[in-house]
């Protein structure tokens, strides 16, 4: 029984950790929360099960080509969605035009894919019991993620320019750095992580289109307890999330454990707004 | 002839007063259209159902007008997708009821919104039969027009607790649900059933459908000793993985229960083909092979039929599609036999005995509105899915 | 300062064919939905019923997303509580039976209380944050009303409720839910057009700026929460009679979608708008049955083209009087004399007083052990290089930042820390460096907000427009006309507020400040923009004003405006005071000229 628990909890909260970090990248570029973090996650999943299964592509083709529409749909939603919202005095706009983005992208999929949870393939022929491929997967894509994302913040000059962006925007387009260019490479690259948890976490959650609001709640509450853009905070958040919300299935099943969860969440947020590691609000005066 | 405007404004109000009443049909010209209204869920999350359904119930009209329809009128079928929502399906049927004035309504297909949509139409004295298996959706008192072609839950329920006591003698059963309506309803209508023959429930839970780790429920099941597990839901994602954690846990027990389990969707999603062994789903004796492998001669010809009208099965299950066949011809031997207005129709309906449907034979009473008998529901082998249909299961004499 | 209701209004405030205009497209709606029956098709009738309800509803939740500017999107988790109170209470299996009126009236009840424990969050959450939380209490409900399966019937689920004679029949169900509609619409517009409406707005638009007046956030959050979710409690019973029978799949997401859009697509601060687009995303899919499976996904389409085309929806395209061109050479005339001679001396006793006042940002020391003095009567003027800690003076003296040593003291009392909504009440009022108003309201609109601390009507009285309401807005109409004429900008009372030159904004932002007869007046850089004529009327208008009794602290960066008018200058440079005295001394201080004044 813990095995279950601590294998599917470490796992699911390691997917949803990374769909967390994929809300802490855009978050990062733009200084706005985006609605279509959840959907990326779920196109991952079900991108992958149509260029492998249906399309027949090689796991790796199939693999490098759905983390390449992720990074289209993240530029996409930049453009679309943010850019436009960003000039505009009223601060809340970002929030209706990626809700409905978002809500576009899931009935698509509803509607041409399925509205039923399709198979995802076997990505490697290796593993099973509680090495299987569906624990470690995950977790292995949250690990890669966040080291390469302090080696790409902390080392590399674009990554700092990514924080220099986020941390004084005036300042930094004073310095001449291309602002917009990177905030859309920022967005390609939180395109390229939803997608990613989305993959790695298909052979638990199958390729669903109502994946998509699950992942947008479960991968939220990481960043909302973690606190806004920390990273490390969103990790921490989404294993505990994960550990947490099995164990409740556990202890008192079915509907009850959802409902703990939106309990707790709530609680938590009410208590600590600005999560548990998280800064206090920016200067509104 | 001039009309004086208050006489056009009387008349008027007068057709609108009763027409508001319901009260107003008018007299339908011999040649006119037969108008059967359909309310299918061909999208959303419990249209498998509908989309196999529907497959049958196309054939079955076309074929009709084929021959000449209903004493020389066509059948016109006009159809209203629900969306496998209930809110759509009291729009829907209001619109095919006031609107189109239909003659007669073939569905809803789903009992969510067959329970919203089957007062409306009753109140508009619109014959209606459905295929719906929640128990409450025929009363003959309420709701006198309206009948079911369908097994009800308890009968569902019934055959499957019958196969798991006394056929496959497991005593501790565990029953297990997901958060649907349909999943919460017959859960709480077989566990007291599974008791009264004297079996014991030593688990029993609803869980949320897409939780992809039902581990720890097998492991409580398996814990509390269960000898059969008996899966309730027509959510083919959650019932692959109860199938996929029992062979995970190498846990050899039996699965019983509802018809998805048998779907080819539910194939799709097994980890290993052989997964599917010891998985008895219900399905219906006339669209099943027999123990040499043959099918009913009706069920034969009609296999025949489809396959020339080059319909798909391997997707679906064929008793969805022989249920969305029977339906029509129901309605239409009605009208061809006793008329087409709602007294005749439920008239005729009411002394229907032995009606040989493809999917059924129906019998219906005044006092009994639920057509299936309950004879004709058994248990199969899931992993002997050929075209849609299965081998009967073991020790499965009826 | 002389009470600026009681002075003559130069121009007339809104007449009684203006309120006409505003009424007729109501009425045509209202006259077209009486005349549906006589289409002689129930079918729009149960559309037309299904419009009625959702629009119960969303007339409620209006006050919430489009005037308080709340996103909440799980909504929903109200029509199910009202559906299954009213289902239960009337059926009498799990509770005691009683009439479905009454049942009704408990499920508004229970909307109410359970409508204050969705919104309360958004008290203390980030927009994105509230409007997750209250996607998951739409989930708690609906798993709730499934689990609950001795009450709600769980899956199954529970006939709803039939009213009786008249109304059980389609029609005349149809004309009870039309009825219900029309009085919540007479409702939200009379709360539309009160103090709570235009609180309401400034909440969403210049939250900082409504603090500054007075407004609380919380209590009136609260009182909109109650109504939105009783109205919601109302529209689930009338839901749940006209679907006949209710379970859990039946409140879907989509339709909470649904209700949010609505009010997006019709734009945010209007009736009229949201009631249109509810009409609309009701009645499009019954249009093209084929499309009815697209519906959600046209819905979002539309909420996108709304969101980055017109964000004003459907409102702004049907606001013609805001399309008319405004005046083009326009120049800002004010006239102080209207503000007459001071009727309250004992204000002009007042001191505003820092002591020691130190301040960091981190590791930044904003201000540094800062006295100042502002009496009453007196302009006192702060100068200062960028960065050396103006604003950042007058946000603490407003409360919006606590000083970590020091004291900030009015007549010797110190002021509430960290209470910015306190200060109206006791007569300190300020600008802003960026003129903090609404955009989309009139110009009117937003200084009568700066009245809001003296209307006397309770929320209820708006909510019915009883009288006292109405002698509130008169009086705060006849003020904030008077204000304007003041600052000179009469002629642009009923235009819309972003389609003024900045240096007008600033003027309103004057009127605003104004209407709180203040013992004291911050200004942050009034004259910023302003041409050389318009800002010496600009002295004029402050010296009358202190004249009056006011003590005016005045930031600024036009030497020659602060040396031509005030009493006292203090001068900062790096957080800390540099000089303090006269003009004249200040013009003479060396260090002052080598920092700042140059020459």
């Amino acid at each position: 029984m813990l095995v279950s628990i601590v294998s599917y909890g470490l796992a699911l909260g390691a997917v949803y950790a990374l769909i967390g970090i994929t809300y802490n990248v855009m978050f990062t570029a733009s200084r706005v929360f985006s609605f279509t973090a959840g959907v990326t996650g779920m196109l991952g999943g079900v991108l992958g099960a149509l260029f492998i299964d249906r399309l027949g592509m090689p796991v790796i083709v199939g693999f490098v080509a759905t983390l390449a529409a992720g990074a289209v749909l993240g530029i996409i939603t930049e453009v679309l969605t943010v850019r436009p919202v960003l000039k505009s005095l009223d601060q809340h706009l970002y929030v209706l035009s990626t809700l409905a983005f978002a809500l576009m992208i899931q009935q698509l999929t509803a509607i041409e894919w399925s509205t039923e949870p399709q198979p995802f393939p076997r990505l490697l022929p290796i593993g099973s019991g509680l090495f299987d491929q569906q624990f470690w997967l995950p977790m292995v894509a949250c690990a890669v993620t966040i080291v390469g994302l302090e080696w790409l913040y902390r080392r590399t000059l674009i990554g700092r320019a990514f924080l220099a962006i986020a941390e004084d925007n005036y300042a930094a387009r004073a310095l001449g750095l291309p602002e917009q260019r990177l905030r859309i490479a920022s967005y390609a690259l939180a395109g390229v992580i939803g997608t990613l948890a989305g993959f790695t976490g298909a052979e638990m959650l199958l390729a669903y289109f109502g994946n998509g609001p699950l992942l947008n709640f479960y991968g939220f509450v990481p960043v909302a307890l973690g606190g806004m853009g920390s990273n490390r905070g969103a990790v921490v958040g989404g294993l505990a999330l994960g550990l947490f919300q099995q164990t409740a299935n556990f202890m008192v099943g079915g509907i009850f454990a959802s409902v703990a969860v939106f309990v707790v969440f709530i609680v938590v947020l009410l208590v600590r707004p600005e999560g548990l590691a998280g800064a206090a609000t920016a200067r509104r005066v | 002839m001039k009309v004086s405007r208050r006489q056009a404004l009387r008349g008027t109000a007068a057709s609108a007063a009763a027409l508001a009443s319901g009260v107003f049909r008018p007299a339908i010209a011999q040649s006119e259209p037969i108008r059967i209204g359909y309310l299918p869920a061909l999208t959303g999350p419990s249209s498998s159902t509908g989309i196999g359904i529907n497959r049958g119930t196309e054939l079955a009209v076309k074929e009709i007008n084929a021959a000449g329809g209903i004493k020389g009128r066509q059948i016109e079928l006009i159809v209203r997708d629900t969306q496998s929502d209930p809110t759509k399906a009291v729009n829907g049927a209001t619109e095919l009821t006031r609107r189109h004035k239909v003659q007669v309504m073939w569905g809803p297909l789903n009992s969510g919104e067959a329970l919203a949509a089957t007062p409306l139409i009753a109140r508009d004295g619109v014959p209606q039969v459905h295929p719906c298996w929640v128990d409450a959706l025929t009363d003959p008192k309420k709701y006198p027009l309206a009948f079911r072609n369908a097994p009800t839950n308890q009968q569902i329920g019934g055959a499957a607790n019958h196969y798991v006591v006394s056929i496959l003698k497991a005593n501790k059963v565990a029953v297990v649900s997901d958060t649907t309506g349909y999943g919460t309803a017959s859960l709480d209508a077989y566990v007291p059933m599974l008791k009264s023959l004297g079996a014991t429930v030593v688990y029993q839970s609803s869980v949320e459908a897409n939780n992809p780790d039902v581990k720890p429920e097998l492991l409580r099941m398996q814990a509390a000793g269960a000898e059969a597990i008996m899966p309730w839901s027509v959510n083919a994602g959650f019932l692959s993985r109860i199938i996929n954690t029992r062979a995970e846990m190498a846990w050899d027990v039996p699965i019983v229960g509802q018809t998805t389990l048998g779907s080819g969707q539910t194939k799709a999603l097994l980890k290993k083909p052989e997964y599917w062994e010891k998985v008895y789903p219900n399905n219906f004796r006339n669209c099943s092979y027999d123990a040499s492998g043959q099918l009913p001669p009706r069920t034969v010809e009609f296999v025949e039929r489809i396959r020339k009208a080059g319909i798909e099965m391997s997707d679906t299950l064929l008793w969805w599609i022989a249920l969305g066949y029977d339906g029509p011809r129901l309605i239409a031997d009605a009208i061809r036999e006793a008329g087409s207005a709602p007294e005749e129709i439920a008239g005729y309906w009411n002394k229907v005995k032995g009606w040989p449907g493809v999917y059924g034979t129906i019998t219906w009473t005044p006092e009994l509105h639920d057509g299936f008998q309950g004879s004709e529901i058994v248990m199969v082998q899931a992993n002997s899915l050929r075209e849609g249909a299965f081998v009967l299961a073991p020790g499965y004499s009826g | 300062m002389k009470d600026l209701a009681t002075s003559p209004a130069p121009v007339a405030a809104k007449g009684g064919l203006a309120r006409l205009e505003a009424l007729a497209p109501v009425l045509v709606l209202l006259i077209a939905g009486a005349c549906l029956p006589l289409f002689d098709d129930s079918y729009l009738g149960v559309i037309g019923t299904r419009a009625c309800i959702y629009w119960v509803l969303v007339s409620g939740l209006n006050l919430v997303v489009g005037f308080a500017g709340q996103i909440a999107i799980g909504w929903v988790a109200l029509l199910t509580l009202g559906a299954y109170v009213t289902s239960v209470f009337t059926a009498g299996t799990a509770a005691p039976e009683l009439s479905p009126y009454l049942a009704l009236a408990i499920a508004g009840l229970f909307g109410a209380i359970f409508g204050v424990i969705v919104g309360l969050p958004a008290l203390r959450l980030r927009t994105f944050y509230f409007a997750m939380t209250t996607l998951g209490f739409a989930t708690i409900v609906t798993q709730v009303a499934l689990a609950w399966k001795s009450v709600t019937g769980g899956g199954v689920g529970v006939p709803g409720p039939i009213f009786p004679w008249p109304f059980s029949s389609p029609w005349g169900f149809y004309f009870f839910c039309l009825g219900l509609a029309l009085l919540c619409t007479w409702m939200t517009a009379n709360i539309a057009a009160s103090r709570v409406g235009r609180a309401l707005v400034a909440i969403r638009d210049a939250e900082v700026a409504a603090e500054a007046v007075g407004i609380s956030k919380p209590g009136l959050l609260v009182k909109v929460f109650l109504f939105s979710g009783a109205v919601a409690g109302v529209a689930g019973g009338l839901f749940a009679s006209l679907q006949s029978y209710i379970t859990p799949d039946a409140f879907t997401f989509d339709l909470s979608i649904l209700f949010f859009i609505a009010i997006l697509i019709g734009g945010r601060g209007s009736i009229l708008g949201p009631l249109l687009g509810t009409i609309i995303l009701t009645a499009l899919p019954e249009f093209a049955a084929p499309l009815v499976a697209w519906s959600t996904f046209l819905y979002a389409v539309l909420l996108l083209i709304i969101v980055l085309a017109m964000p004003g929806g459907i409102a702004e395209v049907l606001d013609f009087k805001n399309r008319r061109p405004l005046e083009r050479h326009r120049e800002i005339r004010p006239r102080p004399e209207l503000l007459g001679t001071p009727s309250n001396p004992d204000a002009s006793r007042g001191v505003l007083t820092l002591k020691n006042v130190s301040l960091s940002f981190g590791g930044v020391r904003a201000i540094d052990d800062l006295a100042l003095e502002i009496r009453a009567g007196e302009v006192h003027g702060l100068i200062g290089p960028n960065g050396s800690g103006k604003t950042t003076t007058l946000n603490v003296i407003s409360g919006y930042y606590a000083p970590q040593q020091g004291q900030v003291l009015l007549s010797g009392r110190a002021l509430r820390r960290r209470a910015p909504h306190t200060r109206a009440a006791q007569g300190i009022a300020r600008t802003f460096q960026t003129p903090r108003l609404i955009g989309a309201a009139s110009v009117l609109d937003n200084v009568m907000i700066g009245g809001s601390k003296d209307g006397r009507g309770t929320f209820v009285e708006s909510l019915l427009a009883l009288p006292r309401h109405r002698r509130d807005e008169a009086m705060l109409a006849q003020a904030a006309m008077t204000a304007l004429s003041v600052v000179g900008l009469e002629q642009l009372a009923f235009a819309r507020s972003d389609r003024l030159q900045h240096g007008e904004l600033r003027f309103v932002e004057i009127a605003r400040a104004l209407m709180l007869r203040p013992s004291f007046l911050l200004l942050d850089e009034p004259a910023a923009g302003l041409s050389a004529e318009e800002i010496k009327r600009l002295g004029d208008l402050i010296l009358t004003v202190s004249r009056q009794g006011t003590g005016v602290l005045l930031v600024e960066h036009h030497a020659d405006l602060i040396f031509d008018i005030c009493d006292r200058v203090t001068v900062l440079n790096l957080g800390r005071v540099l000089a303090s005295g006269t003009p004249a001394e200040i013009r003479a201080h060396r260090e002052v000229v080598n920092a700042y004044l140059g020459g």
